[in-house]
């Protein structure tokens, strides 16, 4: 079937647009809309979003894979993303790294199973003075500390 | 007008002009992969660096325009380090692979590595993966590790066709040209793709593996795919290889002609070439015997020929002949044709207008819907509405008030179908002349074969008028003769017609005697042509 | 200690809300601007103010206003980039999380003065609070009549949009921020034309940093001499905001005079180095400027002065090393992020970051050899000056820095391996 935004995010799509000097300037909210909604951006997605703006479909992919924040795949339930950029390694990122691939038993990249989880390694977030830093969906987690990876993992449900 | 100084030559070029295009005027090249003329300019290869007196910095020539009193340098030291570094940057995640890659011979990247670098590669981790062999559209394959991100393929396809298929995906050193996945080209233009490509990442499939460039000669030649006249060059060989036997054309490519055809050529154009030396080419004349074919001399063929015309005429008045000439022949071949008929023999009834004949489908940039290169030559030479038309002349065939029907090229049974098929095989003599069999030629009494358009020399007029010139690249397949040379042979045998021996002769007659063309000579048509009229109506 | 401008509102409650805003003091300075002064004179109070760039190129605010052509066939913008993603920096959060309406009224101060009627702050995608208190403070704003028609009953028109990023670092450089707010791959342009001229949607636009911006309402309220004069003595540019991280005993944004020494920075306001160790080496403006030895820190933090060592200002950012970090590793980690992020459009920087960040990662593995450091100067050096936009030049700084001034110990790590 055929993706659709909703009828409220079809709103927010046009309160979005009439915002822009040029239609083809919405490409990267849209593109955000359309992974809020639908969590990943398929090639279904793509089209979906091409059209709605009148922008190439091939413009679309090379948004797509140019940023990092889009999800071109399923990410799970959490999408854990540490920074191990310089401030947050000088202070140890890459032990927490460590832990939280132990933890989880998997790598840099992937998703757990049960697909609760997703561990990614990101570029400085932007959190030097409380490094180091780990992003889980929206928020953040700063002054990390191996304990305090244990206590968020036990609270993500 | 500025006036620089590039490599201690003083040149003044308009305002505006390019450090690159200013050197390019004083005959300096400027090495570089992301420029192109026809193309919007984005400074990324950097391979164009140059030493301006008093900038800090080294700067691209290609982006930067001239200013008044500049001085550049496109040669010290630091430029020549600057160019090795590109070079060494370009190379490191490049295969390096020449001899296996179809574009050595003919490579950017080879050429500046050996005029610029030469130097050994100090690269020892692992290059970077990318996709080979991808099917990029019908008519050519990507090897993306070939490529140096020059994004000219992707400008092309935005800024000249007119399409947006083709993007640059991922970043960094993983950056790779594409298409939306799954998707293809699917655009008439992809050749021009794989000759903006200036390495071997995009190849053309018709040529990849068939042949090294440096063992194939270049003749110019007008592409006789539509009356558009592109201008370009053909690409041929007289030798066999790879077990190719008997290809002696491998390809069309466009040259720079910014009246006609700018830089491109259109891929119905550029790959139309393959009749020239395809298994259905007529070879020698022949003639029917019951049902066959048999394959005669041209004594015996144009003595058949002859004689049978010359009876039609005195029994029947010349009005009993009718000629359907092609617009594919030249405007040479079509004079000596018109001497022979109109003048000689006293026919009117010449007309090369079949219906349907301009019934392609053509396109915005550069393909016409009419597929033949001189139909404009033939209008101005006359060779319609002195006499029945085309399509009249097929029903007084079927009547019989026609009985001698000469086909100079042309083929009314692809046109018009049944009834050209129920009218020709009426006729009391059919004169084949051509270059393929094809189902006109089928129904044939003689066969006279022709040369193609690279076996012969010659001019066509192209829609707008534009009278240019096509060379002989290579003899006539067999024993197959330039046509213009098939009616001189025959005019001797009929009256008192020219002895021509070369296009250039009938050229000069028809430049006598035939108003636009009064006054010209090959020379003055040079390499880019000369507009003689208007557009057709 | 005088009163902190830019980060007055970084601790006060709910400073976010127009209410407390305005209670202190807020939009009084767009009223000034709108009512009392001339387009003109606001940007000769700006000119005086010394006001430099504050993303790290140190551009002249004033100056870059100036250069926007007065009659344009297009229209004109003003771009607010909040793209913070040079490492080490953290300091244009703050103020669009505490102080948005600082931004939002700046932003109108600006574009009243330049001739502008459309604004975009364009916000990196990972700074979700940021874009909520940003659009949060322009509805507010909206519902107040600072933006939307007829601004205050002076007739002037402007309305903003909070643009979000989607995880680039290229996205910060200017003409690949255009870019990406225009719906493409955040790959940088070919100057000329300068987005002064010909920039957003063709038309010509005016681009300031988050700090910059924030800091106009001061500068208009309280004129640009004053501001100016808040800069170290015999320096001026006013205050800057200075986000210090890495081996500090109080990592944090400090907001100081321009020319403020950087062993005080690290010292005085950051508490000195963790566990009272020794400093080994100290990055002064952010992840791309060349790092410096623990006797070259008693530099003004300001641009000429970092200029003449050999390093740059950029974002401010200090980054603490102490004497136990390991360089070869934390230049890995550089080079790592800038090979990730190269846009991967001009040849140099696409090639040549990701082979330097080959190299060290090989030699952290210890496959290094000592020829590998000559070659890794060597590519820096084919990089410096030959790409499209500064992120080639920001990866030289980095990797020419730490190999040349610490060669003895990425020397030591090749042959005796780390530590």
């Amino acid at each position: 079937m055929a993706v659709a935004f909703s009828e409220k995010t079809k709103e927010r799509f046009k309160a979005i647009l009439a915002k822009y000097p040029e239609k083809g300037a919405a490409l990267l909210p849209a593109m955000w809309l359309a992974q809020k909604e639908f969590s990943v951006i398929t090639p279904e997605v793509e089209e979906y979003v091409a059209k709605l703006l009148g922008v190439p479909l091939v413009r679309v992919h090379e948004v797509l894979t140019f940023y990092t924040m889009y999800a071109a795949k399923p990410l799970g339930k959490y999408h854990l993303q540490l920074c191990t950029n310089i401030s947050c390694t000088l202070l140890g990122a890459e032990d927490i790294l460590e832990h939280l691939k132990d933890k989880l038993q998997i790598g840099a990249g992937e998703t757990t199973p049960d697909k609760k989880f997703t561990l990614s390694t990101v570029e400085c977030l932007g959190y030097c003075g409380t490094a180091p830093v780990l992003q889980v969906n929206d928020d953040f987690h700063e002054n990390l500390t191996t304990k305090k990876v244990d206590e968020l993992l036990a609270k993500l449900k | 007008m500025p006036t620089l100084t590039i490599d201690d030559q003083q040149v003044t070029v308009d305002q505006g002009t390019t450090i690159l295009e200013a050197a390019k005027k004083l005959g300096i090249a400027i090495p570089h992969f992301c420029y192109h003329p026809r193309l919007t300019k984005v400074d990324a290869c950097r391979m164009c660096l140059v030493e301006v007196k008093d900038a800090p910095k080294l700067v691209t020539s290609c982006s930067n325009a001239v200013r008044d009193n500049m001085v550049v340098f496109t040669g010290t030291p630091k430029v020549e380090e600057a160019r090795k570094s590109i070079l060494e940057f370009i190379l490191i995640n490049h295969p390096l692979d020449c001899p296996i890659c179809d574009k050595a011979g003919e490579c950017t990247l080879q050429d500046y590595y050996f005029r610029y670098s030469s130097q050994p590669s100090r690269f020892k981790d692992n290059k970077v993966e990318k996709h080979k062999v991808v099917d990029l559209g019908a008519k050519m394959v990507l090897d993306s590790e070939r490529c140096v991100v020059c994004g000219r393929c992707v400008r092309f396809c935005r800024e000249v066709v007119g399409e947006e298929n083709l993007g640059i995906f991922n970043r960094g050193d993983h950056s790779e040209i594409g298409t939306y996945p799954g998707k293809k080209i699917e655009h008439n233009y992809q050749g021009n793709l794989v000759d903006v490509c200036p390495v071997g990442a995009l190849t053309a499939k018709d040529f990849r593996f068939k042949c090294r460039s440096w063992l194939l000669c270049k003749a110019d030649t007008i592409c006789p795919g539509c009356s558009n006249g592109c201008n370009a060059v053909v690409h041929f060989t007289l030798r066999s290889f790879n077990g190719i036997k008997g290809q002696r054309v491998f390809r069309l490519t466009p040259r720079e002609n910014n009246d006609v055809n700018k830089i491109w050529l259109c891929d119905v154009g550029r790959w139309g070439y393959s009749f020239v030396d395809s298994i259905d080419r007529l070879t020698t004349p022949a003639l029917k015997k019951g049902e066959d074919f048999v394959k005669g001399d041209w004594d015996t063929a144009l003595r058949e020929t002859a004689s049978g015309l010359k009876t039609v005429v005195e029994r029947y008045g010349p009005s009993a002949v009718g000629v359907i000439p092609s617009p594919h022949l030249t405007n040479e071949d079509l004079y000596a044709l018109k001497c022979l008929f109109s003048c000689v023999l006293k026919v009117a009834n010449i007309d090369f207008k079949l219906p349907g004949l301009d019934k392609g489908e053509g396109d915005k940039l550069l393909l016409k819907a009419d597929r033949h290169p001189n139909t404009r030559g033939a209008e101005l030479l006359g060779l319609s509405g002195t006499g029945l038309s085309a399509e009249a002349m097929m029903e007084k065939v079927k009547t019989g008030e026609i009985r001698a029907l000469y086909l100079a090229g042309s083929d009314p049974v692809k046109y018009i179908g049944e009834k050209a098929e129920e009218a020709l095989s009426r006729a009391e003599l059919l004169i084949f002349q051509g270059t393929n069999f094809s189902a006109s030629c089928k129904l044939a009494h003689v066969i006279l074969p022709g040369a193609t358009f690279v076996e012969k020399e010659g001019t066509f007029t192209n829609y707008q008028g534009r009278l240019q010139k096509i060379n002989k690249a290579l003899e006539p397949l067999g024993e197959a003769l330039a046509d213009w040379e098939i009616f001189t042979r025959l005019g001797k045998r009929l009256g008192a017609y020219p002895s021509y021996r070369c296009a250039e002769e009938v050229f000069k007659d028809m430049a006598r005697e035939v108003a636009p063309f009064n006054g010209l000579s090959y020379q003055k048509i040079g390499p880019q042509g000369i507009k003689i009229a208007d557009s057709s109506q | 200690m005088p009163e902190p401008i830019l980060s007055r509102n970084f601790s006060k409650k709910n400073a976010h809300t127009l209410g407390v805003y305005i209670q202190g003091g807020g939009y009084e300075a767009l009223k000034k601007a709108l009512t009392e002064m001339k387009p003109e004179q606001i940007i000769q109070e700006v000119d005086k103010s010394g006001l430099k760039g504050r993303g790290g190129a140190g551009f002249p605010v004033g100056k870059k206003w100036s250069f926007i052509p007065k009659e344009a066939p297009k229209p004109k913008y003003l771009v607010i980039n909040a793209d913070e993603g040079e490492p080490g920096t953290y300091k244009d959060r703050p103020i669009m999380e505490c102080d948005p309406h600082a931004v939002v009224e700046g932003a109108i101060i600006t574009c009243f003065a330049v001739g502008i009627h459309w604004a975009g702050i364009y916000v990196r995608g990972e700074y979700v609070k940021s874009i909520e208190r940003l659009e949060g403070a322009i509805n507010e704003a909206y519902a107040k009549g600072y933006l939307g028609k007829n601004i205050l009953e002076t007739g002037f028109d402007l309305d903003m949009v909070v643009h979000r990023g989607a995880g680039a670092y290229i996205c910060g450089e200017e003409t690949g921020l255009l870019e990406s707010f225009e719906g493409k791959k955040g790959q940088p342009r070919m100057k000329p034309p300068f987005p002064a001229i010909v920039g957003l949607f063709q038309g010509p636009t005016v681009i300031n940093n988050v700090e910059s911006i924030a800091a106009i309402p001061h500068i208009v309220k309280n004129g640009g001499e004053w501001f100016n004069g808040l800069g170290a003595p015999g320096i001026g540019g006013g205050v800057k905001l200075f986000p210090v991280s890495g081996h500090v005993k109080k990592p944090g944004v400090y907001e100081l005079p321009m020319g403020t020494p950087l062993r005080e920075i690290i010292y005085k306001h950051a508490g000195g180095i963790r566990g009272d160790k020794k400093l080994k080496a100290v990055i002064p403006g952010g992840a791309s400027a060349p790092v410096l030895k623990p006797e070259e820190i008693d530099v003004p933090m300001e641009y000429a002065n970092l200029a003449k060592i050999g390093s740059m200002m950029g974002s401010g950012a200090v980054i603490v090393m102490d004497e136990d970090t390991d360089l070869v590793k934390t230049l890995r980690v550089l080079m790592c992020f800038y090979a990730h992020e190269s846009c991967g459009k001009c040849t140099p920087c696409r090639e040549g970051t990701g082979w330097m960040a080959k190299i060290i990662k090989r030699i952290e593995k210890g496959e290094g050899e000592s020829a590998d450091l000559d070659t890794i100067v060597s590519i820096a050096n084919g990089i410096r000056g030959r790409t499209l936009c500064p992120l080639g030049d920001a990866a030289v700084g980095p990797a020419l820095s730490f190999v040349t001034k610490f060669r003895q110990e990425f020397e030591d790590y090749i042959k005796v391996g780390a530590g």
